[in-house]
C-alpha cells in the first residue's frame, strides 16, 4: 500500500505546482505557441488559430507520451507480472503514441487513483487521461477537462455473494454497500437506492485492493462499480462464488480525457479513437492494413490522408501506424475485454446495433 | 574632567544624530515593514498565481461550491445525501473530532503508565514497557492502522449473520459494535438539565467532603463521592421523568445494526491504533520528563517515607508534567493530523470528505483550503489549551 501513499503526496505536489508554477508556465506556453505557429505555417501554409498545440509539441520534444491509467483494473489497464501494462486503456495510450511519435511503446504510464486522476491531468503531469473515468457534464464543466470520445460504454452494476440470497438490487434494502470513494458510482448508488425507497449504508473504500479485503470479510453485502470493473473483480476473486446482478444502474461512458483549451491535442486524441472504429468498419486489421491494395476511394483516403498534418499529425499515414500497432477496435476489444466475459452490448459498431460510430474520414 | 567630557559627548550625540541608515530606531521599523511587505507580497503572489492558473485552465475560482448538495451518503447519518458540501465537511470534521476526543485521553493515560513502567525497578515490568515502546514507535502509524482494521477488527469480529448479541443489548460484528445508548426519542433538554443538576450535586458533595476532611481529618475522597452523587442524581432524575433518557440496547436490524449506538469498525481500529501508536511517543516524553526531575526529589520523598504512589502523585509527576506539556501538545497535534489516515480504512473523516468532494466536479484547490482551515481550528485549539495549561503550571520565578 506504500505506493498509494505516494500518489497522495503526488496529488499534493501537483496542486502545489498549480499554485507555484504560474510564471514559468506562462512564459513556456508563449514560447511553445510561438514555435508551433511556425511549424503549422510551414506544413500547411495556414496560421493555426490562437493558442494550443502546446501539448503536442511537448510530447514530440519529450519523445514520450505521459499517459494516466488505473493500473489495477484487469482488461482496462493492468500491470502484469513482468511490469508491462495491458488493457484497452493502455492500448489507446499506445495508439496515441503511435500516431504522434510513431512508436507505440513510447509511453510513460502513471498509475492514478480515483482521487488523483483529474488533478494529475489538470496540473500537466500527464498528457492524456485514459483511466475509466466517466464523462459527465459537471466534470467537463468544473474540472477543466474535455472528454474526446467514448471507447467503452459501461453501466454500473452490483456484485454480491452468490449465496447471499439477493436476486436483484430491489432485494438489497437495509444493506451495506462497498463503493469506491469519490466516484460517480457513489452518487449513482445514492440516486438509485433513494429513488426506489431502499435504505443502505455506504462503506467507502479507497481502491480495488481495499474492496477485496472488506468484501471478503463480510464488512459489506455488495460491491458496486461499473460492470466491466465488476467482471474484472469477479474474474480474480477467490473468496467464493459471486454474481453480478442484472440491473444496470447508470450510464457510464468511458474514454480518454485531455486538458481544456488545447484544440489540436484534443483533435489528435479524438481522431485516433475514431480511426480504430473506422478501421473496424472498413474491416482493416493490424494484419491487412499495410497490404491493402484495393481501390475503394474511401479506404484509400482513410489510409493515406491529405489532411493528417492539418489535424496536427506528423504525417499522413498515421492511421496505418496506429492500426498496425494496436489493431482496430474489435481487435482491441477481443484482446482485452473479451476474456472477462462481458457481453458486448453497446460496444459494437453502429452497423451491428452498437454505439461505436466514427464521423467519416474524408 | 570626566563629567565635562561625557556631557559634551551627550550634547554632540543629541545635536548630530546618526544618518538614517545607521539609526537603530529607523532600522528596526524599516526591517519590520520589509518583513510585512515580503509576507504580503508572497501571499499575493501565490494567490495571484493560483487564480491566474485556475482561470487559464478554465477552472472555477470561488467558494460557491460549498452551497451545492453533496449527493453522497455518509455512513451513520440519515439523509446525509441532501447535505450541502459545507455540511458534509462539518460531518467529516465531527468524525475527526470523535477520534481526537477519545484518542488524546487514551494515549495520555496509556503513555503515562508505560512511561512510569519504563523506570520501574522490576526487570519484567521495565522490559514489557520497553518492548511496547520500541514496537509501536518504530512502525509507521499507517501500518498499525491497517493491522488493526484488516487483521484485528475485520477478521476477528463475527459476521453480522452470526449470532453475536450478548445480553441482547450489545452487538459484536464486523459491521460495527452496537452498544446501548440514549434513546433517540429522549429529550436533549431534559438530559442537559439533569446533567446540570448532577454536576451541581458533585460540586456540593466535593465541598462537603473537604469540610469533613478539614474538621475530622478523614480522607477527602472527593472523586469517589462525586461519582456516586452524579450517578444517583441521574438515576433519580431518569426515574422521576419517566425513563426520559433511557438507554436503548443495540440489536441486529436486517444486515445492519439498529438501536443504541454503532461504533464503526473503522473508527474502532483507527482510534485504537492511533492511541496505542501515540502512547509510545507519550511514554518516552513522560519517561524523559520524570528523569529530568532532580534525583534529590525522589530521595527526599523516600526519606519522608512516601509510598511509590505518593511519591509519583505528589512529588514527581507534578514537576514532570511541567516539563512534559510542550512536547505532549505536539503529540496531540500529531494524533490529530494522523487521524487523516482513516481514509485508508473507510473511515469518513475530513480528508475522506475532501476526496469525495474534489472528485465530483468540485475545485480541488478550494476544497483543500477548506480542509486546511478545519485542521487549523484543531491545531490552534490544542496549542491554545497547551499554552494556558503551561502558563498555569510554569514555575513562578521571582
Amino acid at each position: 500500500m506504500a505506493h498509494r501513499h505516494w500518489k497522495k503526496v503526488g496529488a499534493l505536489v501537483a496542486v502545489a505546482a498549480l499554485v507555484l508554477g504560474a510564471c514559468s508556465d506562462d512564459s513556456g506556453d508563449e514560447d511553445e505557441a510561438g514555435t508551433d505557429t511556425t511549424a503549422a505555417e510551414e506544413s500547411s501554409g495556414e496560421t493555426s488559430g490562437g493558442e494550443g498545440g502546446a501539448t503536442l509539441q511537448e510530447v514530440i520534444d519529450r519523445g514520450v507520451l505521459n499517459c494516466g491509467v488505473n493500473g489495477q483494473l484487469l482488461g482496462f489497464s493492468n500491470v502484469e507480472a513482468d511490469g508491462t501494462y495491458t488493457g484497452i486503456d493502455v492500448d489507446y495510450c499506445k495508439a496515441v503514441a503511435a500516431a504522434v511519435l510513431g512508436d507505440p511503446e513510447a509511453v510513460e504510464y502513471t498509475d492514478l487513483t480515483a482521487e488523483t486522476r483529474f488533478t494529475s491531468l489538470q496540473s500537466g503531469d500527464i498528457d492524456v487521461l485514459i483511466r475509466n473515468g466517466t464523462w459527465t457534464a459537471s466534470r467537463d464543466g468544473a474540472l477543466g477537462l474535455q472528454w474526446t470520445a467514448t471507447t467503452f460504454y459501461d453501466g454500473q452494476g452490483m456484485l454480491v455473494n452468490a449465496d447471499a440470497g439477493f436476486s436483484s438490487v430491489e432485494d438489497m434494502d437495509g444493506t451495506i454497500i462497498c463503493v469506491q470513494t469519490g466516484t460517480t458510482t457513489e452518487i449513482n448508488l445514492q440516486t438509485y437506492f433513494s429513488s426506489r425507497g431502499l435504505t443502505y449504508e455506504p462503506l467507502n473504500v479507497a481502491d480495488e485492493a481495499a474492496v477485496l479485503e472488506n468484501f471478503s470479510s463480510g464488512a459489506c453485502d455488495g460491491y458496486t462499480t461499473d460492470k466491466s470493473g465488476l467482471a474484472s473483480f469477479a474474474a480474480t476473486y477467490e473468496g467464493g462464488e459471486v454474481t453480478i446482478l442484472d440491473e444496470t444502474m447508470s450510464k457510464e461512458p468511458l474514454g480518454p480525457a485531455v486538458r481544456e483549451g488545447d484544440e489540436e491535442w484534443f483533435d489528435i486524441v479524438q481522431w485516433v479513437v475514431f480511426a480504430t472504429f473506422q478501421a473496424e468498419e472498413f474491416e482493416l486489421t493490424s494484419e491487412n492494413i499495410g497490404a491493402y491494395d484495393g481501390d475503394n476511394e474511401a479506404i484509400l483516403a482513410f489510409i493515406n490522408q491529405d489532411f493528417g498534418a492539418e489535424l496536427g499529425f506528423p504525417d499522413d499515414t498515421w492511421v496505418v501506424t496506429v492500426i498496425e500497432s494496436v489493431g482496430n477496435y474489435q481487435e482491441i476489444y477481443d484482446r482485452n475485454i473479451e476474456p472477462l466475459g462481458i457481453p458486448e452490448g453497446l460496444n459494437q459498431l453502429w452497423t451491428e446495433g452498437g454505439l461505436m460510430y466514427s464521423p467519416p474520414f474524408g | 574632567m570626566s563629567t565635562q567630557e561625557s556631557v559634551s559627548q551627550e550634547s554632540s550625540t543629541r545635536s548630530a544624530r546618526p544618518p538614517l541608515y545607521r539609526d537603530i530606531r529607523v532600522l528596526r521599523w524599516a526591517f519590520q515593514i520589509a518583513v510585512v511587505a515580503a509576507v504580503v507580497a508572497l501571499v499575493w503572489w501565490l494567490y495571484n498565481n493560483a487564480v491566474t492558473n485556475l482561470q487559464s485552465r478554465g477552472l472555477p475560482t470561488g467558494f460557491g461550491f460549498l452551497d451545492r448538495t453533496s449527493r453522497f451518503a455518509i455512513p451513520g447519518l440519515e439523509g446525509s445525501a441532501d447535505f450541502t458540501i459545507l455540511r458534509a465537511f462539518v460531518a467529516g470534521y465531527l468524525n475527526t473530532l470523535r477520534v481526537i476526543l477519545i484518542g488524546i485521553p487514551l494515549c495520555t493515560i496509556l503513555g503515562v503508565v508505560i512511561g512510569i513502567m519504563r523506570l520501574s525497578d522490576n526487570l519484567l515490568v521495565r522490559a514489557v514497557a520497553t518492548l511496547y515502546v520500541e514496537v509501536f514507535r518504530n512502525v509507521p502509524a499507517l501500518l498499525w492502522i491497517f493491522v488493526f482494521y484488516y487483521v484485528i477488527v475485520l477478521q476477528n469480529l463475527p459476521d453480522i449473520t452470526d449470532d453475536a448479541t450478548p445480553l441482547d443489548i450489545f452487538v459484536f460484528s464486523n459491521r460495527g459494535i452496537g452498544i446501548p445508548w440514549f434513546n433517540p426519542d429522549s429529550s436533549l433538554l431534559t438530559l442537559v438539565g439533569f446533567v446540570g443538576v448532577a454536576i451541581i450535586a458533585v460540586i456540593g458533595v466535593g465541598i462537603w467532603r473537604r469540610k469533613v476532611n478539614e474538621a475530622t481529618g478523614k480522607p477527602e475522597r472527593g472523586g469517589l463521592y462525586g461519582l456516586i452523587a452524579f450517578v444517583v442524581v441521574l438515576a433519580i432524575g431518569n426515574f422521576v421523568a419517566g425513563n426520559a433518557f433511557a438507554f436503548e440496547g443495540a440489536h441486529i436490524d436486517g444486515r445492519m445494526i439498529g438501536g443504541g449506538m454503532n461504533v464503526l469498525p473503522s473508527y474502532l481500529a483507527l482510534t485504537l491504533a492511533l492511541s496505542l501508536y501515540t502512547a509510545s511517543h507519550v511514554a518516552e516524553i513522560v519517561r524523559g520528563s520524570i528523569q529530568a526531575v532532580h534525583k534529590g526529589q525522589t530521595e527526599a520523598s523516600q526519606a519522608i517515607a512516601l509510598t511509590t504512589y505518593q511519591r509519583y502523585r505528589y512529588v514527581i509527576l507534578p514537576q514532570a508534567f511541567r516539563i512534559a506539556i510542550p512536547p505532549l501538545a505536539s503529540q496531540y497535534l500529531n494524533i490529530t493530523k494522523n487521524s487523516s489516515l482513516g481514509v485508508a480504512i473507510t473511515y469518513v473523516e475530513l480528508v475522506a470528505i475532501f476526496q469525495r468532494v474534489s472528485n465530483n466536479a468540485t475545485p480541488a484547490l478550494q476544497a483543500m483550503i477548506v480542509v486546511m482551515f478545519f485542521y487549523l481550528t484543531f491545531s490552534l485549539s490544542i496549542s491554545l489549551i497547551a499554552n494556558v495549561v503551561n502558563r498555569r503550571l510554569a514555575l513562578e520565578t521571582r
